[in-house]
């Protein structure tokens, strides 16, 4: 009685150029793996990061004197970095004489947005990937699938008495390549959805923390004067 | 650098071994149907040869035992009447010789027996393999015979769907047509009519080329006419 043909055997059998498409989308998906993990655990860090920030900055401490602490060291989280360009703005400005709230207000806000920028940037990397590879490797994988069962149809027109068993693993073999190709979109499609909603409300808190840092520079900027 | 090395090679790591795991689920059969039905199958081959084995074997050990029985009745009479000591001792000897041989005659039997119901099954089993090859390469002359009929068919304006005729047609080895016969008809003359001429116009049929399958299902067959797909 014949054996079922395991889909090891299937891939060591296909043409070369599906061979070709099947270990593309080997990579691909291994790749998008690998960003899903990387993104995932890093998102998660960011996110406490910006908690453990807001909570300190919100418990009554000394813009200055945080200013002080922030300013020396390298590795600042992204949300610090908005604070620091912000702030450092702010007392380059206002120490300049004869300097007005508004001109001051202004550099603050560019600072502070190109900050934003970055860490929007930082936040959103890899992202791309992965929605590159969840809308395009089901098409990889349809191609390597059409491909194979092209062949497997002409091969069947040498012969005079058509088969189903002569066509069924061609067309099995050639199947395999679709359902790579899902497999791999599948997660880069979920993981992109969810992490670009996540990038999304960080960036709102972000946004939202350097609205609240303008309005009390504003503030003490109209006390100076 | 060494940075992106550490914060990429645990993501790594972990999609490397969401890999393994897919590979090996698909590898031991966790896929519906591949290893099941593989287990399903071989019993059954082992199954049908223990049954053939069996019937030969039994109806053996019968005859084997009224020979021993046979025997003791033959040594118990000399052991009344028995006088010299060293004439029972070789009486008793050649008892025990002749029991050993038909044992082992008998054991020798039932091993030629077992291997002969072995090899029967084994044929039995070609035979029905051979069968069955047949038949499908059958069906598939069939086939062909049939769609030429039905290309060499013009439809009679009083054909209706659902209609069926079946003919009895006659071939000579190398195809050609020798006779046509409505065995059955569908009850519309011009139906049966049509049928039967298609057949002759389509002259000759491909048929197989080894004489015994052609024999077995071409010399006169039975071809149940029924182009329902064609009327509308």
């Amino acid at each position: 009685m014949p054996e079922q043909i395991s889909i090891f055997e299937l891939v060591a059998n296909a043409s070369l150029l599906v061979q070709m498409v099947m270990a593309l989308l080997a990579l691909a998906s291994i790749i998008s793996w690998m960003m899903i993990f990387q993104r995932w655990f890093f998102l998660r860090r960011v996110a406490n990061e910006v908690d453990q920030f807001e909570d300190h900055f919100w418990s009554g401490v000394d813009l200055r004197e945080l200013y002080a602490e922030l300013e020396g060291h390298d590795d600042l989280t992204g949300i610090e970095t908005v604070f620091v360009a912000g702030f450092q703005e702010f007392v380059r400005l206002s120490d300049q004489a004869g300097a007005e709230v508004d001109s001051i207000m202004q550099g603050v806000q560019r600072g502070m947005r190109v900050a934003l920028n970055r860490e929007e940037e930082r936040l959103a990397t890899h992202l791309a990937f992965l929605a590159t590879v969840g809308s395009t490797s089901p098409y990889v994988g349809l191609f390597g699938t059409v491909w194979g069962i092209m062949n497997s149809f002409r091969s069947l027109a040498n012969m005079s008495q058509a088969t189903l068993a002569s066509v069924a693993p061609g067309i099995s073999e050639a199947l395999v390549a679709t359902a790579m190709g899902l497999f791999a979109a599948i997660p880069a499609v979920i993981g992109y959805n969810r992490f670009s909603a996540q990038v999304e409300e960080l960036m709102k808190r972000n946004e939202a923390f350097s609205d609240e840092v303008t309005s009390i520079l504003h503030r003490a900027a109209q006390a100076r004067s | 650098m060494a940075d992106t090395v550490r914060a990429y090679s645990g993501p790594l790591v972990l999609a490397l071994l969401v890999h393994l795991a897919a590979v090996t689920a698909l590898h031991d059969g966790w896929f519906p149907g591949a290893q099941p039905e593989g287990r399903a199958i071989k019993p059954n081959l082992v199954q049908s040869q223990l049954i053939v084995m069996q019937p030969k074997a039994r109806p053996e050990p019968k005859p084997a035992p009224p020979k021993p029985a046979a025997e003791a009745p033959v040594v118990a009479e000399p052991e009344p009447q028995a006088k010299p000591e060293p004439r029972r001792d070789r009486e008793a000897e050649r008892r025990q010789r002749e029991v050993a041989e038909a044992l082992e005659r008998q054991q020798r039997r039932l091993a030629e027996l077992a291997q002969d119901s072995f090899t029967q099954a084994l044929a039995e089993e070609a035979s029905e393999l051979a069968a069955d090859q047949d038949l499908s390469a059958a069906q598939s002359f069939r086939f062909g015979i049939y769609q030429r009929v039905v290309a060499n068919w013009s439809r009679p304006p009083s054909a209706r769907n659902g209609m069926q005729a079946r003919l009895l047609v006659e071939l000579i080895p190398t195809g050609a047509v020798v006779g046509v016969t409505v065995v059955e008809s569908s009850g519309n003359s011009a139906f049966d009519r049509s049928a039967e001429a298609a057949v002759r116009k389509a002259r000759a049929f491909d048929v197989p080329p080894e004489s015994d399958l052609f024999e077995r299902h071409f010399r006169r067959f039975s071809l149940l006419f029924k182009p329902e797909d064609l009327l509308r």
